[in-house]
């Protein structure tokens, strides 16, 4: 019994330690003058630290153009996606008409096909306003399906009182059962932000213009005249993890439930 | 008020709020995927339209000795990349499974690497394995295990490994989460009974956490295969499909193709190639959902 206890807790520290050195060393690089990183001095902690880089990053790099280019285009396609998937999903949960299964499986199979490279033919448009529509190809699917679930799991019960009361079906899910499913439009919403925020390949397809790249593509680019770009390069990647962590933190718990419970029932 | 009516218009508002959905997937979804399908039938060079080939496109790449590695590469790619996740996600569950304290927050700290951009997790790998200055060898310099540091990326039997693990550390954490997330719904009873009868723990893993939680490991499974077979993120930035073509994927030989040498015909004709085992898969989750479901 006690060997097993220090086992489990030997995998603990082991897998623990495989996912914090890597997101230790993005932090610690970020700190470090280029000197440091070229002689590959204090290695492990960035002794003297410098916020260099940082400040690098704003006075003499796009990287806000980038942070505002990701901005614009995650939330438009967020919000595109969330208004497009809550008529979807409520139409699949709540309405009866003909041809819903079909619909129904559509969906889950569109939300189960890759992000594929068939828009490569399409070529460079140089516009966000591509990446805001391209986006919600995999975003739509994907609220439709969550949201189905969240719909399924508020009582038919209340609607129906709102409708014996004179509502129209319109009024008692905008009234009644968007409300109840505010949770879940959260939930989903930045989910949606998240996804579009990582975008890459997209991205990088659609977007030639340097002033119109997003964060991960010009990230990826990123390659600066300095031999130890790296310190640079890893201040930018923290900053850029930054706002995913923290819609992170206020999702995790539906994270583990939700995508859990989501991919296998929806 | 009249029942046929307030059917009609059930109906009718029914049809209205999926219409977005449905428009939407139409143009965006179907139309570039019929239109790439098209392309990949077609010869196009840059100032002349395209003109129809039929099959030639499929038939070059299947002589394309270049094309046959990728497929290779592809398929080692993701078996790896799976069965490696496989286990660290099934130990991860099961280290962290009936651990009362600090369970919320050791799952929250081990799902990070999830939620971090894949490019910003490529890149970082590339800094970990980078020749002189990257920390994996300068460590193992440190501490003696190698002389000089290893070609993580530079060597072409390595390279496929080193982007794999890049690959693992991002994915595992949803394996290990979801495992343990099923887990958690088996009764304790079965565990009861089954020491009554003097099972031990690996016996009652084999007996009962499996069979129990099979289900999640079969969809889990099928959702990071589909994934990982058309990963593109972490190939390209760490190595470009190099050294030579040794980490070469479906994804970044079609970007090759299409961007880079603006053979179109051909880059679409390589995006197909996987479509047909994409397929499978996707019928088999529907197939597990459906049976879960019921």
């Amino acid at each position: 019994m006690r060997g097993a206890t220090l086992a489990r807790w030997a995998v603990l520290a082991l897998i623990l330690a495989i996912v914090f050195v890597p997101m230790y060393w993005i932090v610690a690089t970020s700190f470090k003058t280029g000197r440091q990183i070229l002689l590959s001095e204090s290695v492990y902690v960035p002794r003297p630290f410098t916020v260099d880089n940082y400040v690098y990053l704003f006075e003499e790099s796009r990287f806000a153009l980038w942070i505002r280019n990701s901005a614009i285009t995650a939330i438009a396609s967020t919000l595109l996606s969330l208004a497009i998937g809550t008529a979807g999903a409520y139409s699949l949960t709540r309405l009866s008409f003909p041809g819903r299964r079909t619909f129904g499986a559509i969906v889950l199979i569109t939300y189960l096909v890759p992000p594929d490279r068939t828009f490569i033919g399409l070529g460079y448009t140089n516009s966000l306003g591509t990446l805001i529509l391209a986006y919600p190809t995999f975003l739509v699917p994907f609220v439709t399906w969550l949201l189905m679930g969240f719909f399924r799991s508020i009582p038919r019960e209340l609607e129906e009182a709102a409708l014996v009361d004179g509502a129209t079906r319109l009024q008692a899910m905008v009234r009644v059962v968007l409300p109840l499913a505010a949770p879940g439009l959260l939930a989903a919403g930045l989910f949606c932000f998240t996804l579009s925020w990582n975008e890459f390949l997209y991205a990088l397809i659609f977007i030639a213009d340097d002033s119109l790249k997003t964060l991960p593509v010009g990230l990826s680019e990123f390659v600066v005249s300095d031999f130890a770009f790296w310190g640079q390069l890893m201040a930018a990647a923290a900053l850029a993890s930054l706002p995913v962590i923290v819609v992170y933190i206020y999702l995790h718990k539906y994270m583990v439930q939700g995508l859990t419970a989501g991919a296998v029932k929806g | 008020m009249n029942v046929l009516t307030d059917r009609h218009r059930e109906r009718l508002l029914g049809y209205a709020l999926i219409a977005p959905v449905a428009m939407f997937l139409g143009a965006l979804v179907a139309y570039p995927f019929l239109s790439a399908i098209y392309l990949s039938l077609t010869e196009k060079t840059v100032g002349y339209p395209a003109h129809f080939v039929g099959l030639r496109n499929y038939e070059a790449l299947l002589e394309s000795g270049r094309f046959r590695i990728v497929a290779w590469n592809s398929a080692a790619f993701t078996v790896g990349s799976i069965v490696v996740k496989l286990v660290i996600g099934m130990a991860m569950a099961l280290a962290l499974h009936n651990v009362v304290r600090g369970n919320q927050f050791i799952r929250g700290i081990l799902l990070l690497p999830w939620v971090i951009p894949t490019v910003v997790i490529a890149l970082t790998w590339k800094w970990l394995m980078d020749l002189f200055r990257g920390l994996i060898n300068v460590a193992l310099i440190d501490v003696g295990a190698v002389r000089s540091g290893v070609h993580w990326l530079g060597d072409p039997t390595l390279a496929m490994a080193s982007v794999i693990t890049a690959n693992v550390w991002r994915g595992f954490p949803f394996f290990g989460v979801s495992f343990l997330a099923a887990m958690q719904t088996v009764p304790q009873e079965l565990y009861d009974a089954a020491a009554v009868d003097g099972a031990g723990s690996w016996e009652k893993f084999w007996r009962i956490t499996l069979p129990s939680i099979k289900g999640v490991v079969a969809v889990v499974t099928l959702l990071s295969t589909i994934v990982t077979l058309n990963d593109f993120n972490i190939v390209y930035i760490m190595t470009r499909g190099g050294p030579g073509a040794a980490t070469h994927i479906f994804a970044t030989y079609s970007y090759e193709l299409g961007i880079m040498s603006q053979r179109w015909g051909l880059a679409m004709a390589a995006s197909m190639a996987s479509l047909p085992l994409v397929a499978l898969l996707i019928v088999a989750v529907v197939r597990y959902l459906h049976r879960e479901e019921e």
